[in-house]
């Protein structure tokens, strides 16, 4: 008896002591229903050399991780005019400093503090996060990089903060490619997830489609008209080299990477019919794995490859459809309007989003991959498509004319935080998210 | 009464002013006869004067008062100065209606010339007018639909007669979607769009499909075009 009780004494204190003991204690569980946002406190970074005369870098710091923080939709940034401690002035560095009950006084459940040291165009930042709640210090980083690195320090600070908080890490150093027309022809660029650093990959002079991420992220699959017929290309962005991989007649498009990285699923039209083969990188046909008198377009794999969901109009109007990698098992998903497209299978494999026409407008969907539960995300008059995911499956990104001209978005899946990214000239389309950058 | 005889009386009085008149004449010309070449050369200076386009009112007047002679002489130059002067006339004239005659013709040359050159433009117009007709009559089709309307079959029947004229032209046709519902799927469905165009004018008779190149595009502006 006596036995059982120490045991069960010692049960209890490992069930109360284990998320202290194991470092993966999960602050946050987004996927729960009681889910709150976690409220936290991010000072101002002491400039240790005092070279920041303008303020500049302690404000674009401040910056960058209260967009990122708020952006992941997971913690309620407490204002900096409530805290107790000037949020200028506090030091950083030192644990014992901390008055750990100015921060919860004000509400605080963790506290984010750093310093950089800037000085002949080097930049670099320490950074620390702390849990107010348990006294406790979480993680400390240090970057070391240019004034212009500034902004990817602190995305890989916040992905940081994310995985300490949720057990997984953030998306706030990946990409966004997409098609803009701004400079009179639609050419790819790759901006930041955020909008920012936008960078001109093609320079066709033409038009320039459906960018595609490559799993390594090393890789850009798209469709041009550069040489007149729209045909497939992929560009290696690292090593700034484009090959064309595809020309046959008529139509070469919509490029989907398989998770391999070494096949690519696209829809030609050489038969004379819009089908969807399987190419190996170099342009070879492997496999045609559609076969009907119908439009197939806009292939998308699932994660483990198996499946893809692709757009028809075998039935009269587009829906979305999935077969197998073989091109068996064709199943119809969609049944609700007379309009859907641009299917994209979420990281996780577990939906599939989709712009689908209601009302005389486009709105993003998404649904599970057997097409039962399909949930509208968006609301906004004026046309919203293109959904891409980020790599984690929290977010998506899309086209939206709701101001006008057709611009880009991000939201979390949920349908929630909908916030225009950038602002460019002329109308923007077809972004896809890039995967984790190495 | 009275009336009557002063009309005698100013009747008279003109008969006895015109003998006197006679009198003094013929006494002036015995006096003068001896001046007589000289006075006429001077008359003819006076006419030539005359002549040059300064007419004087007074040697009008003086000369009939000098004598019968210096009068014929001056009206023989006169004469003889009126007969040169419409010969320049008459030269004048020929001239001028020969100029006219040559300026006619030029005109007439310049006419046909641009005549000719409108009639050709024209034919260019009308040419490039009926290709650009060609060009630009587009056809359109149903939302999210790539079968033909009787319209685009009214409006494909009247290309196919061009086409059949220009049998050594490459003919492009581009089907155009704009970007709503997904480009991958325009791209797709221009495609076939612009193939029902196609094999319709193969089927009406336009020869070898090698000619035509066809293109399914994008465009932001405009719905569902097709461009031939």
């Amino acid at each position: 008896m006596k036995k059982t009780g120490y045991i069960f004494i010692i049960f209890i204190c490992l069930l109360f002591f284990s998320p202290v003991l194991s470092h993966t204690k999960t602050y946050i569980d987004i996927d729960s229903p009681s889910f709150r946002r976690f409220p936290i406190a991010i000072t101002y970074f002491k400039d240790i050399k005092g070279k920041d005369n303008k303020g500049d870098i302690s404000k674009e710091i401040f910056e960058v991780l209260t967009q990122d923080l708020e952006i992941s939709g997971l913690f309620t940034i407490i204002d900096p005019s409530l805290f107790i401690e000037s949020p200028v002035d506090s030091k950083s560095g030192n644990d014992n400093k901390i008055n750990f009950r100015d921060w919860s006084a004000i509400g605080a459940e963790a506290l984010v503090k750093g310093s950089f040291r800037f000085d002949n165009g080097s930049l670099e930042i320490e950074t620390k996060l702390y849990d107010v709640f348990q006294c406790r210090f979480l993680l400390g980083k240090r970057y070391v990089g240019k004034r212009q690195d500034l902004r990817k320090m602190i995305h890989r600070f916040c992905n940081e903060i994310l995985l300490s908080f949720t057990g997984e890490k953030g998306v706030f150093d990946t990409k966004i490619a997409f098609v803009s027309d701004e400079s009179g022809y639609k050419e790819i660029y790759v901006i930041d997830f955020d909008g920012h650093n936008m960078i001109k990959i093609t320079n066709h002079k033409s038009i320039a489609l459906s960018p595609t991420w490559s799993p390594n992220g090393k890789m850009i699959a798209f469709t041009s008209y550069k040489d007149g017929n729209p045909d497939l290309y992929v560009k290696d962005i690292i090593a700034n080299k484009e090959d064309r991989i595809s020309h046959y007649k008529g139509l070469n498009i919509a490029p989907a990477w398989f998770p391999d990285g070494k096949k690519l699923a696209v829809t030609l039209s050489l038969e004379g019919n819009p089908e969807i083969y399987v190419l190996d990188k170099d342009g070879k046909r492997l496999k045609r794995l559609t076969n009907d008198w119908g439009i197939d377009v806009s292939p998308t794999l699932s994660p483990d490859g198996k499946e893809i969901a692709f757009v028809s109009d075998r039935s009269g109007n587009p829906d979305i459809y999935v077969m197998n990698s073989q091109g068996e098992n064709v199943k119809r998903l969609t049944f609700q309007t007379k309009y859907s497209a641009s299917p994209k299978w979420s990281p996780k494999g577990d939906k599939i989003a989709f712009s689908s026409l209601a009302e005389g407008h486009f709105y993003i969907y998404t649904m599970n991959p057997d097409g039962t539960d399909v949930r509208r995300l968006t609301s906004n008059s004026g046309d919203n498509e293109y959904p891409s995911w980020s790599p984690n499956g929290r977010f998506l990104t899309f086209t939206s004319a709701r101001g006008g001209n057709k611009r880009i978005y991000i939201m979390r899946a949920d349908g929630s935080g909908q916030r225009q990214i950038g602002e460019f000239k002329g109308n923007q389309l077809n972004p896809c998210w890039s995967p984790r950058l190495q | 009464m009275v009336k009557r005889l002063s009309v005698y009386l100013l009747v008279f009085g003109l008969i006895v002013s015109f003998s006197l008149f006679l009198n003094a004449c013929s006494k002036k010309a015995l006096r003068e006869g001896i001046e007589k070449k000289e006075e006429s050369a001077k008359v003819e200076e006076k006419v030539k004067e005359e002549l040059k386009g300064e007419p004087k009112e007074e040697t009008k007047v003086s000369q009939p008062l000098k004598s019968e002679e210096t009068d014929k002489a001056a009206t023989e130059a006169q004469l003889r100065e009126e007969e040169l002067k419409k010969q320049k006339e008459r030269e004048e004239a020929a001239r001028k209606e020969e100029a006219a005659i040559k300026e006619e013709a030029a005109r007439k040359e310049e006419a046909a010339i641009k005549e000719e050159a409108a009639k050709k433009e024209e034919a260019a117009k009308r040419e490039a007018a009926v290709r650009e007709e060609f060009e630009n009559t587009d056809i359109h089709f149903d939302f999210d639909k790539f079968s033909l309307t009787n319209q685009a079959r009214e409006i494909l029947a009247k290309k196919v007669s061009w086409l059949q004229g220009h049998t050594d032209l490459k003919i492009k046709i581009e089907g155009y979607c704009d970007e709503r519902g997904s480009n991958e799927y325009n791209m797709a469905l221009g495609e076939r769009r612009a193939n029902s165009a196609m094999e319709y004018l193969v089927t009406a008779g336009v020869e070898a499909s090698s000619q035509f190149i066809v293109h399914g595009l994008i465009t932001t502006a405009g719905l569902s075009t097709l461009f031939i």
